[in-house]
């Protein structure tokens, strides 16, 4: 269960006396399904919204948890409990080797170097991808590059995962594996995925769907109807000519 | 933005005689080898050297000994510069001193880089950053670093060449000075996306238990 208790989040304005600039504004959700995706246009405040969620972000007033861990008290744990996937597989991949890399996320809770190894394996093989381990990550394509970042993140056993736009640089097959992977292969680890995504037949996929706009989340029921809602949002929008934000 | 492959060389995975050396022996080789190229330098010292990598090279296995030749490739003409320059200067057997030494420097350093896995060296750079722990520096955090710092050379090389592109594509020039403050701003963008990636996956935290 991932609550938001009215938490909103501001910025210091950029001339002293101007009114701080609003990011999310304040906003109540208990989020319990197993599917949830978040659409808007850019600038809306999708990603602060789901930065909130793994403490990236802190609240400016107000509170969010997830099962029960608060996102700025208790914000270790919460993240060995909570993955986060970014859209830009390469800027998360610190170590030059994939299994290295998996390794990393373990380093804090296995020390020993053998029993390290075995798991970091084993969440490559969760993924299907054993046999990348001891490839560069560099020589990968970007869908390899984005699963083995998700072996990465889900590696000590974290059982929701909140991904930022994940296939966004990732072409029709790859798109379609990555999803398979979320909602099929990892369907025993993982809880919860909460996505931001700008491709809404997988945002349609989704148990429920939230549409943000304007640091307001102007939506949040059922995925076909928030669909059809965030078209007429944003082609509307378009059409009176506020411009691009 | 692209990654790119690594000019100094990137690990050759193998089960050699030289992949299993553990690693302080590899240093202890290096230093021995750097000092000797110091100590005694000359053209024998530097031709003894060149023979040493070699060898140590074809040991490691047919890939890595493939790989000897990588540098020169791309760098020959910095090599020949400096030989020709050093013939006029000091005659032949100067130029081999040199350029010799140099060069077998550059291969026994680029053998531990091929043979070992960078988990292994930033492991070692741990241990070594160990007694810093007595200035109130945490040695996994510096082990960290010096990795984050390896793996971000061929991304800041991608963003060069990114920079690059777009300016030509443009019909602009190569002045390097323009072209900076883009490659700036993209390392430094890159730079808070790696922060942010390594805060979520919690990597430097410690138990919560612990103080």
């Amino acid at each position: 269960m991932i609550s938001f208790r009215a938490a909103s989040v501001a910025v210091p304005p950029a001339l002293p006396g101007d009114p701080d600039p609003v990011l999310l504004r304040p906003a109540t959700l208990e989020l319990a399904e197993r599917r949830i995706a978040v659409v808007g246009c850019n600038g809306s405040g999708k990603s602060t919204l789901l930065r909130l969620i793994n403490g990236l972000v802190r609240p400016t007033s107000g509170a969010v948890s997830v099962d029960g861990l608060d996102s700025v008290r208790d914000v270790r744990r919460l993240r060995r409990h909570v993955g986060f996937l970014f859209t830009d597989p390469l800027s998360q991949l610190v170590m030059p080797v994939v299994v290295e890399d998996v390794e990393l996320s373990l380093k804090a809770t296995i020390r020993d170097r053998h029993a390290r190894r075995a798991a970091a394996l084993a969440a490559l093989a969760a993924v299907g991808l054993e046999h990348l381990a001891e490839r560069s990550v560099y020589d990968l394509s970007g869908g390899e590059r984005q699963l083995v970042a998700l072996a990465s993140v889900l590696a000590a056993g974290q059982r929701v995962l909140v991904a930022d736009e994940p296939t966004t640089l990732l072409d029709l097959r790859n798109n379609a594996l990555l999803q398979r992977t979320l909602f099929g292969t990892l369907g025993g680890q993982v809880d919860q995925v909460v996505y931001a995504t700008h491709d809404l037949d997988f945002a349609a996929r989704a148990d429920r769907l939230l549409v943000v706009d304007n640091g307001t989340v102007v939506y949040d029921g059922a995925a076909p109807a928030g669909v059809q809602a965030y078209r007429e949002l944003a082609l509307g929008n378009a059409g009176a000519g506020s411009g691009p934000r | 933005m692209r990654g790119n492959a690594m000019l100094l060389g990137l690990r050759i995975p193998g089960r050699s005689p030289v992949h299993r050396a553990p690693l302080w022996a590899k240093y202890a080789v290096l230093a021995a080898g750097g000092t000797a190229m110091v100590l005694w330098r000359g053209p024998w010292t530097a031709a003894a050297a060149l023979g040493l990598s070699l060898l140590l090279y074809a040991l490691a296995g047919r890939r890595v000994l493939a790989a000897w030749t990588g540098p020169l490739r791309s760098l020959w003409w910095l090599f020949a510069l400096l030989a020709v320059h050093q013939w006029w200067l000091n005659g032949p057997a100067g130029a081999l001193a040199v350029v010799g030494t140099m060069v077998a420097g550059l291969q026994l350093a680029r053998l531990l880089l091929l043979t070992t896995a960078q988990a292994d060296l930033v492991d070692g750079l741990a241990r070594a950053a160990r007694p810093l722990r007595f200035v109130g520096a945490d040695p996994e955090a510096f082990a960290l670093a010096v990795g984050l710092m390896l793996r971000s050379i061929p991304a800041v090389a991608g963003a060069m060449q990114d920079v690059g592109d777009a300016a030509r594509a443009r019909g602009l020039g190569r002045n390097p000075v323009a072209l900076a403050a883009p490659v700036v701003v993209s390392t430094v963008a890159f730079a808070h996306q790696t922060g942010d990636a390594l805060a979520a996956r919690g990597i430097l935290d410690r138990d919560p238990e612990a103080p």
